[in-house]
């Protein structure tokens, strides 16, 4: 962030440096990936759930005011068993199909976990560097969905 | 279901005595009495203890109070999970009541959701329904619900009301006749002795050959190490 044209001189605005950790889950109950991830300043203290929605990409502001609850939350991390934020999978089937259905028509192989990722993860602050779609078809084909 | 409607009316209105102290290093102005209440087994700590709240900040100043929090026998409580299921998991083989320490200071971030408002418990419950219902039927049950038959499983819990609930959730223990049961059984299985929060896993009532699954199927399939040899 910038520091605007009102501040004294000899001070700077701190620009806060957040640490994220994320984890990629498999649900069996919906049977898609599901985000988790958790995130704190250098010092160690966690961000709150207000702090991750306020930090969500304005292009996805919306969404999430429409039904925040439905969308990050916190829970229990199933394996680790402690507080992290979750990216809800419910939605997840409708893109992800409608995606799948176009990469079909064009005979391109498709690696699920990457289409998915970098839908899903630049909502909260992942972005996977272009190199993960470079990936070779050949490399792909274990991977491929039905 | 309405043949077990006293089995049903037994599970909803299960208590569990229990006795709340404050955490002796809180800083008060008096001395905090104990507080003691019957807690549904069904419910969540943090939407049965305003009054537990009330009484212990009566006699704090408000500087000295911030997020709620229940821990027993140095185990922070996951608010979280049912309050039958916490009494089970820590406290079932001691006298009764229960003995729950309330704190206000040094919320263990590590350990415990943050529960700010009733909107989060709302949200968790509502998120366990959803998750079973995708197991049960798809989603397509309480999908096909409207938002007030939501509110109303969520009221009914709230407000302890039994036939209002069930109004509701019955539509969720359903099944077409031509299935023989759900889809998938919703279970977990929490343990006081693993590392894992609990076992989860895809389970469907009836077996290949149409018999229905029972209890100890369930437990051979998931969870060997609980059954012990007769």
């Amino acid at each position: 962030e910038s520091s605007d044209d009102s501040q004294v001189a000899g001070v700077c605005t701190t620009e806060e440096v957040i640490r994220y950790e994320y984890h990629v889950l498999y649900s069996s109950s919906y049977q898609v990936p599901v985000l988790y991830f958790r995130a704190c300043f250098l010092d160690g203290r966690p961000l709150t759930l207000e702090e991750i929605w306020r930090s969500v990409h304005v292009c996805y502001q919306d969404r999430l005011q429409e039904g925040p609850w439905d969308t990050i939350t916190q829970q229990e991390h199933p394996i680790l068993g402690q507080p992290f934020f979750v990216l809800h999978p419910c939605r997840t089937n409708e893109f992800i199909s409608a995606v799948l259905a176009g990469q079909q028509e064009h005979d391109r192989h498709t690696n699920y976990i990457i289409l998915w990722l970098s839908t899903v993860g630049p909502v909260v602050g992942l972005n996977l560097p272009l190199s993960y779609a470079k990936v070779a078809p050949e490399q792909n084909s274990n991977t491929d969905s039905a | 279901m309405t043949d077990d409607k006293d089995v049903l009316r037994d599970v909803w209105f299960g208590r569990i005595p229990t006795c709340f102290t404050l955490y002796q290093d809180e800083i008060t102005e008096r001395e905090a009495e104990p507080y003691y209440l019957l807690l549904p087994r069904i419910s969540y700590l943090t939407l049965v203890t305003d009054k537990v709240k009330k009484h212990f900040q009566k006699v704090m100043r408000q500087e000295e109070v911030s997020e709620i929090w229940f821990e027993y026998e140095g185990t922070p409580l996951k608010w979280h999970y049912p309050i039958g299921l916490l009494f089970d998991l820590h406290a079932s083989n001691t006298a009764l009541p229960w003995s729950i320490t309330v704190h206000f200071k040094n919320f263990p971030e590590k350990d415990l959701l943050h529960c700010h408002s009733k909107d989060v418990i709302e949200a968790h419950f509502m998120a366990c329904i959803k998750e079973a219902d995708a197991l049960k039927h798809k989603s397509q049950v309480i999908n096909e619900m409207q938002k007030k038959d939501h509110k109303q499983l969520w009221m009914g819990l709230q407000n302890d009301k039994f036939e209002q609930f069930w109004a509701i959730n019955r539509k969720l223990m359903e099944y077409p006749p031509e299935d023989n049961g759900f889809r998938y059984i919703p279970f977990r299985i929490y343990q006081a002795t693993t590392e894992r929060p609990f076992i989860q896993k895809l389970f469907r009532p009836i077996a290949s050959g149409g018999q229905l699954h029972t209890l100890g199927d369930l437990l051979k399939d998931v969870c060997p190490g609980a059954i012990t040899p007769e």
